[in-house]
């Protein structure tokens, strides 16, 4: 990755920039089993764009058209009132239902294709306050910017920006370019906290506190050997987390 | 071709067609109807691992001593004529799976090309014969696993020990599947994995030793000992061992870029087992002569593994032997509630056949109607001649699928777009379809009437139950 995906240019002829592009969050749910997504969240993420997929995960004796013969209309319904949840708070819902043996292959998949900018890994939460993004090595500052800001702006709370010290990277340097992104969008100084913290395991770290949050927003990760045997970074965290985690997702 | 776009007609019972047709939105996943997508999740390796755990169960561990008795050394060519004539199939096979890459395979290729009459018959006789071969692989599972316990030391002769392992097992293959969750697809991957690697191993030492690369070269029997007509016979008996790639159509719904993985694993799988199997043979006659081998019967194989490696061999082919078995009946098994599914969506079954359970999310009906006659099958015994039947019902669905790809060709419906395209295809399908045919002439006169029998049955079951339904020319 090169030095600027992750450095962005804050500025166009010296102008803070505004939203570049409205954030796109695709929310998957596994409507048939009865999963849904608490009032808090819905009305934390309402003010992005939002991709709404039911999707219902079969064994491999199960053909999927065999199941969407039966399930579709069930699904439908399920994943409609969702978004009936949503519009009512003027929130933009596009909804989709997919059948899959693979859910990870599909919610990619979907991502890709309504060209999200982040995925919902959803965990319970009470009311939204407290944000924090853990900063560690590369992550792509302006569409995690527009992200945060967007959803941030326009109601209460605050956000921590926390680096997670690992060797052969600035955190601190990270952590400030995200902070004057995010105020350059329009997101008061104030409510931007920034600490940098020296870590063995990042995701241990993160797990570990977040309890102190409502929403953790990170960075896909990228693929290497620990994502290979132990699942994606970010996965990992919303599997040990108490909070739900929007993963930013690597262009 | 028919006049209309839609499936029509309702059966005795009012049901009609169901025409949630997915079309193919790209290679990852497909789009019904109302707009729900279906995840494509089948890669080649698993279409691969399917044609190929579905086939070698048979050729392998079943027939080298059976056919080298009939045969002689000349069972290698019975096993070639069967590969040629697969290939045969498996490329109209794939034409028409990519252009129709939905589940129920050869059933539906042929009640779309040739009407509902045909697709019928083939849809529940397919039913019936997968039923038989499934039968037919858990005994030989039975037999393996006898062989492995008195391997063992463990001493059960007098007790009817294959039926009661077959049924044991074909019972524990059921209910996993009705209730399993677990990734099935990968474990087939890593069984069929696991088995290419012990025989690959085995057979490639086996044929440098009896070549004379190391050890004494053998003497090689005559050829043909009995003349050749034993080596047609017996191909149209070890056809059996390639009952499988069209298996791979079967799951066709569910494949990634079907256009072009599912011809790469139906011709892959067959050329794979082809090899494996001529070479099997080869090693097993020149190591043993027919005569010795055809007296060892159904674990013959695992003789030859004692004679080149001792009885650490033996183990690992008995090992091998039960993970083909396994593997060949459990595809089985999913391949039928597949079929299940084509023909009773189509209303040419009570549509309850292709209920989903939504608690484990399996078609639970569907799947008994797989497991259930399986095992009062093995109880009642009689299986050779079952898996001959199997092969007849197979034969006739290959030579229609070639039937079927020659009309298809002439009409062109306007949503005929395969991917793939077989070259010559007048002269591939039709000398496919006639060796489809001609196979069944030289099996045993019983196979042969009980064939016609249930396909005369399925016939009289459409005239009762759905002889309204319209099938023909429709996607």
């Amino acid at each position: 990755m090169s030095e600027n995906e992750y450095m962005p240019d804050l500025t166009v002829e010296g102008e803070p920039l505004a939203i570049r592009e409205p954030p796109k969050v695709l929310v998957p749910i596994e409507v048939l089993e009865g999963e849904s997504i608490s009032e808090s969240l819905v009305e934390f993420l309402a003010p992005a764009e939002v991709v709404l997929l039911g999707y219902h995960v079969l064994p491999d004796q199960t053909s999927t058209e065999q199941a969407s013969l039966q399930f579709e209309d069930r699904a439908r319904s399920a994943i409609d009132e969702i978004a009936t949840a949503f519009r009512e708070l003027g929130g933009e819902v596009e909804t989709r239902v997919a059948f899959t043996h693979d859910r990870d292959a599909t919610v990619d998949r979907v991502a890709a294709d309504a060209a999200a900018t982040a995925v919902l890994l959803p965990n319970p939460v009470g009311d939204v306050e407290e944000v924090v993004v853990p900063i560690r090595g590369a992550i792509d500052g302006d569409r995690l910017a527009d992200l945060v800001a967007t959803l941030l702006v326009g109601r209460g709370g605050s956000v921590t920006l926390w680096g997670l010290d690992i060797d052969e990277f600035d955190t601190q340097a990270a952590v400030d370019r995200v902070r004057e992104t995010l105020t350059g969008r329009g997101l008061a100084a104030e409510r931007i906290r920034t600490e940098v913290t020296d870590v063995d395991s990042p995701v241990r770290a993160v797990v570990d506190r977040s309890g102190e949050f409502d929403v953790i927003v990170m960075g896909e990760g990228g693929p290497g050997l620990l994502s290979s045997l132990f699942g994606d970074p970010s996965e990992r965290v919303a599997e040990g987390a108490v909070a739900p985690v929007l993963v930013v997702r690597d262009r | 071709m028919g006049t209309t776009n839609e499936a029509g007609g309702t059966n005795r019972t009012g049901e009609t067609p169901e025409s949630a047709s997915a079309t193919v939105e790209d290679g990852s996943a497909s789009v019904t109807e109302e707009g729900s997508e279906l995840e494509r999740s089948i890669g080649l390796v698993g279409g691969l691992s399917i044609g190929i755990g579905t086939m070698i169960g048979a050729g392998i561990f079943v027939f080298p001593g059976l056919a080298a008795g009939r045969a002689g050394p000349a069972a290698a060519g019975s096993f070639a004529i069967g590969a040629v004539i697969a290939l045969l199939v498996a490329l109209p096979a794939s034409e028409l799976a990519t252009a129709m890459p939905k589940s129920g395979g050869g059933y539906y290729y042929i009640s779309r090309a040739l009407g509902t009459l045909p697709g019928a018959v083939v849809g529940i006789s397919i039913w019936l014969g997968l039923v038989f071969a499934t039968a037919f692989y858990l005994v030989s599972f039975g037999n393996y696993a006898a062989a492995l316990l008195s391997e063992g030391g463990v001493n059960l002769a007098g007790l009817p020990i294959v039926d009661a392992l077959a049924l044991v097992f074909g019972v524990a293959l059921t209910a996993l599947n009705l209730v399993g969750t677990e990734n099935a697809a990968k474990l087939q991957n890593y069984v069929v994995g696991l088995l290419l690697t012990i025989l690959v191993l085995f057979l490639s030492y086996g044929s440098l030793d009896v070549l004379g690369v190391f050890g004494t070269e053998s003497t090689p029997e005559q050829f043909m000992p009995f003349g050749p007509m034993p080596m047609f016979t017996t191909a149209a008996l070890v056809f059996t061992s390639y009952l499988g790639f069209a298996q791979v159509a079967t799951v066709a719904g569910d494949i990634k870029n079907p256009g072009r993985n599912l011809p790469l694993a139906m011709v892959g799988s067959v050329l794979t087992v082809a090899v494996l199997y001529v070479a099997t043979i080869f090693v097993a006659t020149s190591a043993f002569g027919s005569g010795p081998l055809a007296g060892f019967g159904e674990t013959a194989i695992v003789e030859v593994a004692r004679a080149f490696f001792g009885d650490a061999g033996a183990l690992a082919i008995l090992l091998g032997g039960l993970l083909a078995t396994v593997s060949s009946a459990n595809a089985s098994i999913l391949s039928t509630s597949r079929a299940v599914f084509a023909v009773s969506k189509d209303a040419l079954l009570p549509t309850v056949a292709s209920r989903v359970n939504l608690q484990y999310g399996t078609p639970h009906v569907a799947l008994s109607m797989a497991g259930g006659p399986v095992l009062v099958l093995i109880a009642l015994g009689e299986v050779e001649v079952l898996a001959e039947v199997a092969s007849f019902l197979h034969l006739i669905m290959y030579g229609l699928m070639c039937v079927a790809l020659i009309v298809m060709r002439r009409d062109e419906p306007e949503w005929y777009d395969p991917d793939f395209r077989v070259p010559a295809h007048r002269l591939v399908a039709g000398v496919g379809a006639l060796a489809s045919f001609g196979l069944i002439a030289f099996m045993q006169r019983e196979s042969q009437i009980v064939g016609v029998a249930i396909m005369l049955g399925a016939a009289g079951w459409y005239k009762y139950y759905a002889a309204d339904v319209k099938l023909k020319g429709v996607l």
